[in-house]
């Protein structure tokens, strides 16, 4: 059985502990008394994934099972997750494929022959065929690309329709397709918390005026957190829990949602998932050797190496039915993996962030991305309160290099040069660019038709760390390029020593440190 | 009976004398003449003796020199081999003894005197001071000056040993076996602080900040009226320990000769050759290391006239000079006895079972290990300092 | 983290895992900490092709030539090994170092071939090296001797593969020269796997090389290994009559090396077949007559040395 997570207390005996900083990595000694919060073991995976989804699909919760839902000349839509999930993505088959493999399979014994499939992108990027190819299998690609199977595009104002207006006075448009549907069937990966439920369709599918009603400062900033989804802790699930209500009342949709464990790293990265000191000396020469090699490469193929990476994910959970009743399931099981009980709050928060987040796989991880990673997600990555207390230091290990991916982050760039250049206060931000790269026609064109993501998505990127930027005094990069964490308004520090240093200034010279040890994904739930 | 025995073994002895110090993790390893056996249970070997089955027996250092061949040749005749080491017990009894009852919990006061021997007093034990006592070698057990050295009545590191009911003290109810544990070393570090009568308000050093370097500290605030209490400690966690049984200021190791200096405003002199000393410095020092470098700080930082306490297993090699010129009082404290008190003679342990009760002692034993795991237990010990542990102990109940 | 040299690497390992030390939990992750999993000691190299001929190769040119320099042995009763259902297990009374080569010497080499060897693990198996080379050597495979569920799982398997075993069941070696507590062990394995138990009586090797030696005593001492024939657990018989008769069958075949065959058995008719534990005589008896030599076998000298 797989122990629970816990917090480490850093004594004489613990040896240095694993530190991710992009696409890099090494040990580092952390000072005594230091806690560090480990996810519980990784869960074992279902044996049988087919038995477990064929099981799901026949008896769902709060609702009929598919094959029930199924008639002969009806029009059945199928939507899932897009390419930011899961990270590293997985290896294959691909749990969407699987899932939607299986809906397939009833689909035809129904006898329903309008069928199409969308990926949920969103305002993200476009899936190259390869990639949807590589999430939903040969089979489903073979049969439905490229006609039934699509991207879904947030500026086709032909194939959106706008269902009506929240009590919020929130607008709640979506994809036309889907929403005509007599079925929409939406199979998710929910890596985070903050994933699946209400936030599935009218975000994945929905448009830029749907969208800026959740994706703006004044939530994020009433998210607390993000991961928290329940009601009254998260602005932005509430809203997006508004927009589901309303959907349902216009079309049926059948949720299926998955879990998956926290075999995040495959081999010879295997001794990533481990705890320090249980490293047997096999996991201590393959880091030497990984470390090595990794820093002797050129960048390139360091990239190259790391986006080869397939996480060994087992899926934990596959549920089935009702949206909403499902999510409370799902996120049961994911807290069972993720969950952390936490003791109090800590002057300082360290992490490592790694080599991935949702917006640059197969890409490139630009400073923004660097940002939204660490005072998005991983400071984000609690419950009740922060593991940091409100005017603590964040301590980052990231190099932050200046760099873009010109085809998938075009508006990242000049929002870099230009907004943040100016000013780096979100709302201010938000209250003068907003709209102006949201219409932009170029980052639109570039969104439908090469790769890009949509010219309002940085945007997003930097509100999604409004709520740590308001709460903490200090954030400081270590072994960073000093003018790109500069642009951002933080700090650079050379090692995580001086790092320490500088944050005495706001903290104290013995302050308590808090090492948020992920990946592999832990939620910290603070007492 | 499963047991760890410590056996006569020439080729070990001598490579962990030469490998000892520079790579312990070969004496805890391979190195050790140590082995896990099924022994016999040890014998009663007379009346008033009866079995105990020990809870938690602690590792001292001078287990440690014995395994590692720092300890000296002296001592070959006082011990019988092979026996269990583990001298710092706390167990419970097995056999109904005298007055006390099959079950009860105590403490052992290793030393294996003429009352265990079952031989008439010599003087030293007619005095009480059981620890001198001068039959060690002979009576009722193999010769053995304490349990955990005599072939005959096992030891703490075995799930059996015999005692003799002169050795036994109840423990009360009310005390963990992590603070009984430490009862034993407790007790020879209140010995050495009495045996140093220090007058109200000395200075005192005290070398070392391991389990000895410790109680001590915490025996002289108990103990004695010293004034200032120096603790030189290599370690962070060292340091704390120190602070919190009341030394006044801790030191560097490296830099304590400065330290000291400025702390008693003596004289700093440098000689051609070895290392710097002082003329003036603190009234009585304790040396709770026993290497040849402790002593020396000792001797070089006492002022003329003042004391010197050997409080650990001293070793060969220190510099005796300092003892002459500076008429130290150069003197040994051993084990436990009988301490004169404002109340008339008290035993030794009676006075650290109340102490123990009392002191801030939680946390002290870092860490338990299993017999079969003795050899993390003893690498662990070896690095205790280092790893932030103060003792370690065996629970030999424990698969 | 970054742009220092493998050196510096290598040591910041060495030093954090504790290189040529044993691994420490941190105090607080010990409550998490798996418990250590009793790991045995991989033996199946130890019955390979490679290893089984080195390991006739030690007995044969290393053990049997020092056996019959250093002692006079003297092998009886193979003959009750003929027909018998294999696998089975050898079940042997234990006083000295010298029992296990002698049994394996005295054995057939096809039987030898098959045959395992079970030794204390807390002893035998607690080091690699005495591991290997006993492994190599006598073809051990460790027990555990305070029982438990996995103490057997070793030899289990084994029988399951249709080795034979060597097995002693005091479980470890007399102190006295004389049979010690017998355990029940050996009897219910035997039992559970539903094996023949083939009886040894091993005399002579106390006083040929005792407790606390590493090499047979001078004098050419005669040492004697006697078979007695096969004994099967009757239908429904428990482990404790079996051992009971196992330890009977022991004794009967001491006696009959001691005397002989016949007398042997009336001895065990009329019930006074001598106790395996020796004279209930103070220790100095007891050790007096362990320690004696056995008497010499065969012709006596022609001429003098």
């Amino acid at each position: 059985m797989g122990r629970p997570g816990f917090v480490l207390e850093v004594d004489e005996r613990t040896p240095p502990l694993l530190v991710h900083a992009g696409e890099g990595f090494g040990v580092q000694r952390f000072p005594l008394g230091t806690k560090v919060i480990y996810p519980p073991d990784s869960l074992p995976g279902i044996r049988d994934v087919n038995a477990a989804i064929q099981d799901a699909l026949l008896h769902p919760i709060a609702s009929d099972p598919l094959p029930e839902l199924l008639h002969p000349g009806m029009r059945l839509t199928i939507a899932f997750d897009d390419i930011s999930l899961p990270l590293p993505p997985m290896q294959t088959p691909d749990i969407r494929g699987r899932v939607i493999e299986h809906v397939l399979e009833l689909a035809a014994r129904a006898g329903v022959d309008d069928v199409r499939l969308i990926v949920a992108n969103s305002l993200h990027r476009r899936m190259t065929p390869a990639e949807i190819k590589r999430a939903v299998g040969e089979r489903v690609f073979r049969s439905f690309y490229p006609d039934a199977l699509t991207n879904h595009d947030a500026e086709d104002s032909a194939n959106l329709i706008h269902l009506g207006v929240t009590e919020q006075g929130e607008d709640v448009e979506i994809n036309r397709r889907a929403a005509e549907s007599d079925l929409l069937v939406y199979a998710n990966i929910n890596l985070v918390a903050m994933d699946g439920g209400h936030k599935s369709v009218p975000v994945g599918l929905g448009s830029y005026r749907s969208l800026r009603h959740h994706h703006n400062v004044h939530t994020m900033l009433n998210s607390r957190s993000y991961m928290d989804p329940r009601e009254g802790h998260s602005a932005i699930h509430d809203s997006c829990t508004r927009m589901g209500r309303l959907l349902s009342g216009h079309l049926r949709i059948f949720t299926i949602e998955t879990t998956l464990n926290n075999d995040t790293f495959p081999s010879p990265f295997e001794f990533m998932n481990k705890r320090e000191w249980e490293w047997s000396f096999k996991d201590q020469a393959s880091y030497l050797a990984a470390k090595r090699a990794n820093e002797r490469a050129p960048g390139r193929m360091r990239r190259e190496v790391f986006r080869r990476v397939a996480a060994p994910y087992g899926v934990t959970g596959v549920t089935a039915g009702d949206t909403e009743t499902v999510h409370q399931r799902t996120l049961a099981t994911l807290h069972r993996q993720q969950l952390t009980e936490v003791n109090g709050q800590s002057d300082i928060l360290v992490v490592g962030l790694p080599y991935i987040c949702p917006y640059n796989v197969n890409s490139i991880m630009n400073p923004i991305l660097v940002q939204c990673l660490g005072l998005g997600y991983l400071f984000n990555m609690y419950v009740n309160k922060p593991v940091v207390r409100p005017g603590g230091v964040m301590i980052l290990h990231h190099p932050v290099p200046w760099e873009f991916h010109q085809v998938h982050h075009p508006s990242y760039i000049d929002f870099f040069d230009e907004v943040l250049a100016e000013t780096t206060d979100p709302a201010a931000i938000e209250a003068k660019y907003e709209a102006q790269y949201a219409q932009d026609p170029w980052y639109v064109h570039l969104y439908r038709n090469s790769y890009a993501y949509h010219g309002v998505h940085p945007f997003y990127m930097w509100y999604w760390g409004a709520h740590a930027m308001e709460y903490l005094r200090d954030v400081i990069f270590v072994g960073a390029d000093r003018k790109a964490v500069g642009r951002m308004g933080f700090r650079t520090a050379s090692t995580f020593a001086d790092a320490l240093e500088m944050a005495s200034e706001t903290v104290g010279r013995s302050p308590s440190v808090t090492y948020l040890h992920t990946p592999p994904l832990t939620l910290a739930e603070v007492r | 009976m499963i047991a760890l025995e410590l056996y006569r073994s020439a080729t070990r002895y001598a490579a962990a004398r030469i490998v000892g110090d520079r790579v312990p993790g070969l004496v805890a390893g391979p190195l050790a003449p140590l082995r896990l056996v099924n022994r016999e249970e040890p014998a009663v070997p007379a009346t008033g003796w009866a079995r105990v089955q020990p809870r938690l027996s602690g590792i001292c250092g001078s287990d440690l020199a014995t395994l590692s061949g720092r300890a000296s040749f002296y001592f070959s005749p006082l011990v019988s081999m092979p026996f269990v080491p583990g001298h710092e017990v706390v167990g419970d009894l097995y056999d109904d003894l005298e007055d006390l009852p099959a079950g009860t919990r105590v403490v052992l006061e290793p030393v294996l005197s003429c009352a265990a021997r079952g031989l008439e007093p010599c003087p030293s034990c007619a005095s009480g001071q059981t620890g001198r006592c001068d039959r060690i070698t002979v009576g009722h057990v193999a010769p053995g000056l304490q349990t955990g050295y005599c072939a005959d009545t096992g030891g703490g590191w075995g799930r059996m040993l015999v005692a003799h009911r002169s050795q036994l003290v109840p423990v009360p109810d009310s005390m963990t076996d992590t603070r009984a544990v430490l009862v034993e070393p407790l007790a020879c570090a209140i010995h050495a602080v009495r045996r140093a009568r220090i007058e109200p308000g000395a200075s005192v050093l005290v070398v070392g900040a391991g389990t000895v370097g410790l109680l001590t500290t915490l025996a002289l605030r108990e103990h004695s009226a010293a004034g200032e209490v120096l603790v030189v400690a290599k370690h962070a966690r060292q340091r704390e320990w120190a602070r919190l049984f009341g030394a006044s200021d801790v030191v560097a190791a490296g830099d304590a000769v400065t330290e000291l200096r400025r702390a008693t405003h003596a004289y700093r002199l440098r000689p051609e050759r070895g290392s710097a000393y002082l003329l003036g410095g603190v009234d009585t020092s304790f040396d709770c290391v026993g290497s040849r470098a402790s002593l020396d700080l000792a001797l070089r930082t006492t002022q003329a006239g003042g004391r010197v306490v050997l409080a650990g297993m001293p070793a060969p090699g220190a510099d005796l000079s300092p003892v002459w010129f500076r008429e130290l009082e150069l003197f040994g404290a051993y084990t436990a006895g009988v301490e004169l008190t404002d109340d008339g003679p008290v035993p030794t342990f009676d006075l650290a079972i109340d102490l123990a009760a009392e002191a801030p002692l939680e946390g002290m034993v870092g860490a338990t290990y299993p017999l079969a795991r003795w050899r993390e237990a003893l690498d662990h010990a070896f690095g205790a300092g280092r790893l932030g542990t103060v003792k370690v102990a065996f629970d030999p109940r424990e698969d | 983290m970054r742009g220092r040299s493998l050196a510096d690497d290598v040591r910041e390992v060495a030093r954090g895992w504790r290189w040529t030390r044993r691994p420490l939990t941190p105090r607080s992750a010990e409550a998490w900490a798996p418990r250590p999993e009793p790991r045995e000691f991989p033996t199946d190299w130890a019955r390979t092709r490679v290893a089984k001929a080195t390991r006739e190769a030690v007995l044969s040119y290393g053990f049997r030539p020092v056996i019959h320099v250093e002692t006079e042995m003297a092998v009886d009763g193979l003959d009750h090994l003929d027909g018998v259902r294999t696998p089975v297990m050898f079940v042997a009374n234990h006083a000295s170092h010298m029992d296990t080569p002698l049994i394996l010497c005295a054995l057939p080499k096809a039987w030898r071939e098959r045959t395992a060897v079970a030794a204390a693990a807390d002893y035998f198996f607690d080091v690699w090296w005495r591991a290997a080379s006993t492994a190599l050597a006598f073809n051990t495979f460790p027990i555990e001797r305070t029982g438990g569920a996995r103490a057997t799982d070793t030899a289990r398997r084994l029988v399951g593969e249709g080795w034979s075993l060597v097995v002693y069941p005091e479980g470890t070696r007399s102190r006295d020269g004389w049979v010690g507590r017998f355990r029940h062990g050996a009897a219910r394995l035997a039992l559970e796997f539903g094996i023949p138990v083939v009886p040894i009586a091993l005399r002579g090797t106390f006083a040929a090389m005792p407790r606390g030696r590493s090499w047979p005593v001078k004098g050419r001492l005669p040492v004697s290994v006697r078979f007695g024939p096969a004994l099967q657990a009757e239908p429904g018989e428990d482990f404790r009559s079996f051992s009971r008769r196992i330890q009977q069958a022991m004794g009967r075949l001491w006696d009959e090396d001691a005397t002989d065959w016949f007398r042997s058995l009336r001895h065990q008719a009329e019930g006074t077949t001598p106790s395996l534990a020796g004279p209930p005589a103070p220790r100095w008896r007891r050790m007096w007559e362990s320690s004696r030599p056995l008497p010499r076998r065969g012709p006596e000298r022609v001429w003098p040395r």
